[in-house]
């Protein structure tokens, strides 16, 4: 018979993860702190400390990043940031955001409701409705707060919210906000979009759906999500942050590219992504507009987006209009890159667009592998647990139209090596 | 015998398999003390946790048990080890009736009060449990391996009844496999034992899948509870 097991349990930092420190057991609510501390602290040396390493350069292909273990500044190739168009440190980007301060001064000063619109904003406003083909586009001061408002402000208590399982924060937070009644169904798959949608009765229903889904880089099947949505008379939430500008024949997503733009009630997007800026939108009916200008409460009471960047994400938006060449380049880059991986057998998981997972499937090595690449050159993303599912964790490489060939092909020559090494790739 | 004189009580198992399922959390609430908060994956979900274990060389012998338990938060308190998780067990059924009154009487553990049945069918990656009451099927489930690691894990368990409230950490030794690639499956059949279930909307398929083998469960002393966990 085997002795009695130790009652000592030895902590690695590896077995516990953000997700184990979300209750506490006490009446005090900094007593998680103590704990929390205790294990962040052991988890930075063991790999956390690859996130938020501070960078000294735009968000180009090559930049200047300050290692978090020893805080040493490192050259990098950069397959990690979403700048999908290039647009971040164009000069006619910058030249645009250089006049609105010298013209508005940095920050509006003001919430958009009162005080803090500016013309600017206006402008942007327009010149967005008029790209999307919609009747107006409002602008909130992050793609975060754009679900937040546009969700909470329209769903209200005895609603339901269905949103597939794998939507942003943004849109769980939102569908939290508005106290509806809220369910889940199986990424991507409208036959369980339909048995939750034969469960809210008739009640006001909203689904929730994502052009492209940031972590697998995967498309909705859009056609047949709007087509169970609209049997049940569902309104239709579609999130582009990481479509918008990128997908369509005049990149105005997904729903351009099923040819389902009349079909979606509320169109999201960020201009964080392929813009190179911050903030984010909604685009629809002018009677939305006039609502959420209302009962947004995360743009009512927030600063307007500030000028600087208005005007920088305007002048990103006319580029991306008059520059199709950009949209042709990103899935020239794409397609040269998803060639490469693929003929050196790497798992890319389901996706088909510019963000491109690393498949590693193992929660304890991607940190290692991920301080490896770190120290040959590459500064890539790992994702881990609760981010995606346990042992599905992984490497995110996003693709911009401004990666020249070189730059993919060195960086899937250290990537290869670096996961040959560690036996991830054989 | 198995139970130490400090109060611990070790089970051998040959195979101990898990799934989580997402079912809505009005259903756990309705159940649960208010005491304690159901773990949520996605707001508005919580989680079903269904296992089934193979038992030999226990305090009564040979035995299987199926648990259905809902997980909770634990109770995490600085300075004391962390437990990777927490149940509350509102349901268990035993292949005999000198284990089933065991786990009543020593850990107050909540029993459907007939024998069942449990038989383990292990094939190539994955291994399926079909429950049975006087023949009539309770649950079937199949769960699918991942990678195997030697682990020794800690979890804690909260019971409940007329006496009072209780906890008890559990830890689990052996080889154990998880995994999210939703491959498993269960059904859950209308019957006494899984009445419970019957209007709580369980997803068919596990969204996290446990299988553990040649391992050693010990029960660490039980606790008396003024209340769950005060939070």
């Amino acid at each position: 018979m085997a002795s009695r097991t130790e009652t000592r349990t030895v902590m690695n930092p590896l077995d516990y993860d953000y997700s184990s420190f979300f209750y506490s057991s006490s009446d005090d609510p900094f007593a998680i702190l103590e704990p929390y501390n205790e294990w962040y602290n052991a988890a930075v040396p063991e790999g956390y400390y690859l996130f938020a390493q501070a960078m000294a350069t735009p968000p180009d292909g090559r930049i200047l990043l300050t290692e978090g273990k020893h805080h040493e500044r490192l050259k990098l190739l950069n397959l990690s940031s979403y700048n999908y168009l290039g647009l971040s440190s164009r000069a006619e980007v910058i030249a645009a955001a250089k006049a609105a301060l010298d013209q508005y001064g940095l920050g509006a000063a003001g919430s958009p409701i009162l005080s803090g619109t500016m013309e600017v904003h206006v402008q942007l406003e327009e010149a967005l409705a008029k790209f999307k083909k919609k009747e107006a586009v409002m602008v909130f001061p992050t793609g975060y707060s754009t679900n937040v408002g546009l969700i909470s402000g329209i769903m209200r208590p005895g609603d339901w919210i269905i949103a597939d399982q794998n939507s942003h924060a943004s849109i769980v937070d939102g569908a939290i906000l508005s106290k509806a009644e809220v369910r889940f169904f199986r990424h991507n798959n409208p036959a369980d979009l339909e048995k939750k949608l034969q469960k809210a009765h008739g009640k006001k229903t909203l689904v929730a759906i994502e052009g492209v889904y940031s972590m697998d880089g995967d498309v909705c099947p859009l056609p047949d999500l709007v087509a169970v949505a609209k049997k049940y008379g569902a309104r239709i939430l579609l999130d582009e942050a990481h479509s918008a500008f990128v997908y369509g024949a005049n990149g105005r997503g997904v729903a351009e590219h099923f040819g389902l733009e009349e079909e979606v009630d509320m169109h999201v997007g960020t201009f964080s992504k392929a813009l190179g800026g911050q903030g984010g939108y909604v685009a629809g009916s002018r009677n939305l507009y006039n609502y959420l200008k209302g009962f947004a409460r995360s743009r009512v009471f927030s600063c307007a987006l500030s000028p600087v960047v208005t005007a920088g994400v305007l002048t990103s938006l006319g580029l991306a209009q008059r520059e199709p060449q950009l949209r042709a380049q990103l899935w020239k880059n794409v397609a040269h890159i998803r060639a490469k991986l693929e003929e050196n057998g790497v798992d890319i998981g389901q996706s088909t667009s510019q963000v491109i997972p690393i498949m590693v499937k193992n929660d304890r090595r991607v940190f290692e592998l991920g301080h490896k690449l770190l120290r040959a050159g590459l500064y890539l993303q790992p994702i881990i647990y609760p981010a995606v599912a346990k042992h599905r964790s992984r490497f995110r490489v996003s693709i911009s139209a401004a990666h020249t060939t070189e730059q993919l092909d060195e960086g899937v020559a250290i990537l290869v090596k670096v996961l040959r090494e560690e036996g991830i790739l054989v | 015998m198995s139970t130490s004189k400090e109060g611990y009580v070790q089970y051998h198992y040959r195979d101990a398999i898990g799934g989580f399922f997402e079912f809505p959390t009005e259903n756990a609430k309705a159940i649960l003390p208010p005491e304690l908060q159901p773990i949520e994956p996605h707001h508005g979900s919580s989680v079903l946790s269904v296992m089934a274990f193979d038992f030999h060389n226990s305090p009564v012998g040979d035995y299987g048990e199926l648990i259905l338990s809902i997980l909770v938060a634990p109770r995490i308190e600085h300075g004391q080890p962390m437990p990777r998780s927490a149940f509350f067990p509102f349901r268990l059924g035993t292949t005999t009736r000198e284990s089933r009154e065991h786990a009543i009487e020593r850990w107050h553990l909540p029993h459907y009060m007939k024998d069942i049945g449990i038989s383990w069918v292990r094939g190539d990656g994955h291994i399926t449990i079909h429950s049975t009451d006087s023949g009539e099927p309770i649950v079937d489930m199949t769960v699918t391996e991942h990678e195997w690691s030697n682990v020794e894990h800690r979890y804690q368990a909260f019971m409940n009844d007329e006496d009072g409230a209780y906890t008890s950490t559990i830890i689990m030794a052996g080889q154990f496999s998880e995994n999210e690639e939703e491959r498993g499956g269960i059904t859950i059949h209308s019957q006494a034992m899984t009445d419970l279930l019957a209007d709580w909307d369980v997803d068919v398929t596990p969204f996290r899948e446990l299988w553990m083998r040649n391992g050693l469960q010990t029960f660490h002393p039980l606790q008396t509870l003024a209340s769950y966990a005060k939070r």
